[in-house]
């Protein structure tokens, strides 16, 4: 007893101050590390314009715009005739700059500089020019933290547009990502564009995500492709945050069937 | 009168110490997600914090240098995710430095730095990817699809944050170094 106590009259100062810089770097765990990031935006602030630059607008994009637009119409029609409800995922937009890149090596992810305080919430997608750039994982009051699509632990549920066989896609760290298809025989060639499927449970279904680069038929145990992303991931600038809430719940147990003997 | 102003100036001096050490570990933290011209290969940047562990572990007993890396890993953390965790690779590096340093198989050189930083900057990434593996072997749902992704990656992630952590190393190595031999110099003198 003497001895412990004596131990703590020589060293209360030094085990108060590992208690207060483990608590202090707890508390900053708890809240995300919204302190540094807040500071970070604040001093990354003079470096950035305050309006996201003017889309290139050349004749050729003009005209595929407008068919774009025409197309779209006529989807929504059929969509009425069949009454298929109106998919406005990528109606609103939040535009928000990329403020910094990954701070750890392991993962891919962009900081950006809007957050809880512009309605980003955890869960929301990220596109840029181009088409998907992945989803929010976590929000302070102004920053937000997207894991990207090239990250090689995400995985898309993803199909190629012309043919609608469908796959999935994990990143490979880098601008290449590796579809797989669920089918042993995929009508896929190079160039197809791969949009995300319905059975994606983190996006919605339809956004472009690349095109085929080239297939390995003899892949094992189903073909695979390698993926060009068509957002130039690792040098991107400006990027439009879209509300949305995952399907997590697609796991859940399946209601309870009702039959004349079990009410 | 004197000796009053002289406690002054010392606890003046304490509470300097403090800041740059704070400051110090705070700038580092702002600093990761920067990728200037020079600071990325391949995607993968230098780990500051890694550097600021050696250059504190230097003078310190190895729990001191492990108690930092403790602290340090659980910020990053913060700032990435909570798996896999960094807080092991830098215990392990505070502790190995500072037993180094107390062996005298580590000196004080600049060269010697930059090479204990370019060695425990691989054990670092060889930490994380180790939890993967142990996450990959006992979990459901692992974050990588097998085990040659996880080994793969881990090749590229650490001999890049090698080569940059030991060429940054001085950088940071060096000015933290000069402060705290200053804070020691004046504080032995006043015994």
């Amino acid at each position: 007893m003497f001895a412990l106590r004596r131990w703590w009259e020589k060293n209360a100062v030094k085990a108060g101050l590992v208690f207060l810089a483990v608590g202090t770097a707890l508390g900053i765990y708890q809240t995300n590390g919204a302190f540094v990031s807040e500071t970070f935006r604040f001093l990354a602030r003079p470096f950035q314009g305050n309006t996201p630059p003017e889309k290139v607008e050349s004749p050729y994009i003009l005209d595929l715009q407008q068919r774009v637009v025409e197309l779209e119409n006529q989807n929504q029609k059929l969509r009425e005739l069949i009454d298929y409800s109106k998919n406005s995922d990528l109606d609103i937009t939040t535009p928000a700059a990329v403020i910094g890149r990954s701070p750890d090596n392991w993962w891919q992810q962009l900081t950006l500089n809007k957050g809880a305080a512009d309605d980003v919430k955890e869960g929301d997608f990220v596109t840029g020019p181009g088409g998907l750039v992945g989803r929010v994982v976590a929000v302070t009051p102004n920053t937000s933290r997207v894991l990207l699509i090239s990250d090689p632990s995400s995985q898309i549920g993803a199909k190629i547009s012309r043919s609608r066989s469908t796959g999935y896609i994990r990143g490979g760290a880098g601008s290449q990502a590796t579809m797989q298809f669920f089918e042993k025989l995929p009508d896929a060639k190079p160039g197809d564009v791969i949009v995300t499927s319905s059975f994606s449970r983190l996006f919605p279904q339809g956004v472009p995500i690349g095109r085929i680069a080239s297939i390995d038929s003899e892949a094992s145990p189903a073909p695979e492709a390698v993926v060009q992303l068509s957002v130039p991931v690792s040098n991107l600038e400006w990027v439009d945050i879209h509300p949305y809430t995952p399907k997590l719940d697609v796991d859940a147990a399946p209601a309870k069937i009702v039959t004349d003997d079990n009410p | 009168m004197a000796s009053y102003r002289s406690r002054r100036s010392g606890t003046n001096k304490q509470v300097w110490n403090w800041v740059v050490t704070i400051g110090s570990v705070f700038f580092c933290l702002l600093i990761l997600p920067i990728r200037l011209p020079g600071m990325d290969i391949v995607g993968v940047g230098p780990n500051w914090l890694l550097i600021w562990v050696v250059a504190w572990s230097m003078y310190r007993l190895p729990w001191e240098g492990a108690i930092a890396g403790v602290v340090l890993g659980i910020l990053h953390d913060s700032l990435s995710a909570a798996f896999p965790t960094h807080v092991i690779g830098l215990a392990i590096t505070g502790f190995l430095t500072a037993r180094l340093h107390q062996r005298r198989i580590l000196q004080e050189d600049l060269i010697s730095v930059a090479l204990v930083v370019f060695g425990l900057a691989v054990i670092t990434e060889t930490a994380i990817a180790l939890q993967l593996t142990a996450q990959y072997l006992w979990t459901e749902e692992p974050l990588y699809p097998d085990i040659g992704t996880i080994w793969q990656y881990h090749q590229r992630v650490a001999l890049s944050s090698a080569i940059l952590s030991s060429l940054w190393a001085p950088a940071l190595y060096y000015p933290l170094k000069k402060w705290w031999d200053k804070y020691r110099v004046k504080d032995r003198l006043k015994d």
